[in-house]
């Protein structure tokens, strides 16, 4: 966040991802616990920290959706470069004569190298600021894609895709800079949206490369020759949004932090306190093993969808890449819904809406993944992948619109266990199923599914005492048992002496929404009932 | 032309066929030849064993590079399949010609997109409504006599190793660049 003249406490890095409070609009310029500040000559209304508060998705107004667009592009790119390989392993395979472990072992190194880059890059953010975090990566990976062009054995190949893979981490980068360019009641569509369409490079680069590579073929190139060529394209984009990155964007509304000065200080909360609390709610780890299921097969399908088409059902290597393609596009709808009708049932049913919406979704896609992996015919292959993909991606929209209720002090380190996760269920569900040559990527596909299903039960565990959770109602004791008391409880005696958990409290009283149509969201002294409605 | 004759009707079975032909090539087992020079010739022939009469319905003879078994291991991809509509065994064309009982020859040279692996040569005829009705090949019927090696081109070009040596170091040197003259400018606005 934007405190501090840039410089963010333990966690703040990862504030901008669910920052899903009350209002889910895409302006907040009518909101009057918002002024909006006059004096500074900006092309959109901003507030107090001069952060927008409107978000023009088509606008490319400076600073703030110049930033948006910057972002979302090179995270588009560092999805395009990671998944490139992909679509073109039917030639890859056959020019490095790879197994079909050395093919999984590849795409499990692909999602790995990111569990720690993004941990890095958090930090990065914080020492360096998010323009730099995003445009060093990014240059500084560009090269690994240009040496993909020069891999000559199955240990190379992995290697290189392991170190394309740490190019995924400007996933932290692209949430941090949101929210120094946006105002936090609006920062969850807009980190949905950047989350969302950044996720679509993985379908995208499905139809690209084998297009590329069949033009660079037309041209005369020997198909073994042609896909190293090929690659020399992500890493162009690479360079190229490096460069515009650095060129156009800024760190903060008002300028880049190098030339601004630090702005006092801010009470810093202590890293193995939030680790501690995220760490201890069991809730977190339903949540890491939950997006393992939603995103973690997303990235898994992504590396063997294409490939599965071209063999299952003898298609070209640009028709296998086109219906791989429309898995990964999806997300351009799909991931911003899960969070949508996630809102809308909260506001009918709360948090216990909330969780149903996560688990349906989710239930959905991993029933569509075993319909999938048990067809035999191409037009219900396509049409379950299709469901697949709308219900595993709008289940991980809708897993971020609940995690910003499952702690308030350890935000951050939640998200970033939670996004790790992710990439660990990929890592996981590639290994299990689509290294072993002893089954087929069918049945690897129909073993995938069962496992989301079985995987995604765990939601019903979930029971915050003053919502409920699946099957219980909340707690009878609402006056103990309340938003206050399950916030407060992350912060010790001597903390809340102190006031530390002033913050906490606030988010509290907001969050009283997630009791659903009841209650109205009005301040309310500890000891009175709340009004009924 | 021929190639109206790729797809057959409901998948004729492997194991129905009769092999008829006698197939030889030139190579012999273990040699390594190397993909985009190497040579094969190849010669086949009617096996004089089966009664006149068996080839009335042959009208087409399609020559195929086939996967040995130890190339297909943990390779799902190149897997054999009694059904012919199923099976991977055969991914690459050799030549195809119309069918004569004798003095049948062809010199293959070695595409470039062959990978590396062992192989034996196989022969497919078909009849006049494009079904498969026969075969002959260049091993044994379990695949282990007579194999021989491709080795594949690299695909790698000096041209291009280089280009991507440039990219990758005007990638990073623009990076270094960029932030040093942004620090330079940082503490002289300071100043």
């Amino acid at each position: 966040m934007a405190e501090n003249g840039g410089v963010g406490s333990p966690g703040s890095s990862m504030h901008g991802i669910t920052g899903k409070e009350q209002t889910f609009t895409f302006t907040v310029t009518s909101d009057p616990k918002i002024p909006t500040d006059t004096t500074a000559k900006f092309a959109l209304p901003i507030d107090s920290e001069h952060k927008s508060k409107v978000f023009k998705i088509f606008s490319f107004a400076k600073p703030h959706m110049t930033t948006f667009h910057l972002s979302w592009t090179s995270f588009f790119t560092c999805f395009i470069s990671t998944f490139a390989a992909a679509p073109l392993v039917p030639i890859i395979r056959d020019n490095l004569n790879l197994t079909k472990s050395d093919i999984g072992n590849a795409g499990i190194a692909s999602v790995s190298g990111s569990i720690f880059s993004r941990l890095v890059m958090g930090a990065v953010c914080d020492l360096l600021g998010p323009r730099y975090g995003c445009a060093f990566l990014m240059m500084l990976t560009a090269p690994t894609v240009f040496c993909m062009s020069f891999v000559s054995s199955a240990g190379g190949y992995v290697a290189v895709r392991f170190m394309i893979g740490f190019s995924l981490a400007t996933f932290v980068s692209c949430q941090y800079w949101m929210s120094t360019m946006f105002n936090s009641k609006i920062i969850g569509v807009v980190n949905g949206t950047t989350a969302g369409w950044g996720n679509m490079g993985g379908g995208v680069t499905q139809l690209l490369m084998p297009s590329l590579y069949e033009l660079i073929r037309r041209a005369g190139a020997t198909p073994f020759t042609a896909w190293r060529i090929t690659f020399f394209v992500p890493g162009w984009l690479h360079v190229i949004m490096g460069l515009l990155v650095l060129g156009l964007g800024q760190d903060l509304p008002d300028g880049n932090r190098g030339a601004l000065q630090k702005k006092g200080d801010v009470a810093k909360d202590k890293f193995s306190k939030i680790l501690w609390y995220a760490v201890t709610n069991y809730r977190t780890w339903i949540f890491v093993l939950l997006y393992g299921m939603s995103l973690g097969v997303e990235l898994t399908t992504d590396n063997v969808i294409a490939e599965y088409f071209f063999d299952r059902f003898n298609l070209k290597l640009r028709t296998a890449g086109t219906i791989a393609a429309t898995f990964g596009m999806a997300n351009i709808f799909a991931r911003p819904l899960g969070g949508l009708t996630s809102d809308i049932l909260a506001k009918r049913f709360g948090m216990r809406g909330r969780l149903w919406n996560l688990w349906i979704l989710q239930t959905f896609g991993g029933i569509f993944c075993i319909v999938l992996g048990k067809s035999e015919k191409l037009e219900i292959s396509i049409l379950s992948m299709i469901f697949f993909s709308i219900g595993a991606q709008a289940a991980a929209g809708a897993t971020f619109g609940i995690i910003p209720f499952i702690t308030r002090r350890s935000l951050g380190v939640i998200s970033g266990l939670t996004g790790a996760g992710g990439n660990f269920g990929s890592g996981l569900t590639q290994l299990l199923f689509f290294t072993n040559a002893s089954y087929s990527t069918s049945t690897g596909l129909l073993y995938m599914g069962v496992m989301i299903v079985v995987c995604t039960l765990p939601v019903m565990l979930v029971h915050f005492p003053q919502w409920g959770s699946m099957f219980l109602p909340p707690s009878k004791n609402v006056d103990k048992f309340n938003e206050e008391y399950y916030y407060g409880s992350e912060w010790n005696d001597e903390e809340k002496l102190k006031g530390l958990h002033e913050g906490s409290l606030k988010f509290a009283e907001n969050s009283r929404s997630e009791r659903g149509r009841q209650v109205v969201s009005v301040t309310t002294p500890p000891d009175a009932t709340p009004p009924v409605v | 032309v021929f190639s109206c004759f790729e797809i057959t009707a409901y998948g004729a079975l492997f194991s129905s066929l009769h092999q008829t032909l006698i197939l030889n090539s030139s190579t012999s087992q273990g040699q390594v030849l190397q993909a985009g020079e190497g040579q094969v010739t190849i010669t086949w022939s009617l096996n004089k064993n089966y009664p006149t009469g068996t080839d009335s319905n042959y009208k087409i003879v399609k020559v195929k590079l086939c996967y040995a078994p130890m190339s297909q291991l943990d390779r799902g991809w190149r897997k054999s399949n009694d059904n012919l509509n199923k099976d991977k065994t055969c991914q690459f064309n050799v030549v195809t010609k119309p069918y004569k009982p004798l003095n049948n020859n062809f010199t293959w040279t070695i595409e470039k997109d062959v990978p590396s692996a062992s192989y034996f040569i196989r022969a497919y005829v078909y009849d006049y409504v494009g079904e498969v009705v026969a075969f002959g090949q260049t091993t044994d019927s379990h695949k282990k006599t007579n194999l021989f090696q491709i080795t594949a081109i690299t695909g790698r070009h000096v041209a291009i190793n280089v280009c991507a040596a440039c990219f990758s170091a005007f990638s990073v040197i623009s990076l270094i660049g960029f932030y040093l003259v942004e620090k330079r400018k940082g503490k002289s606005l300071r100043r």
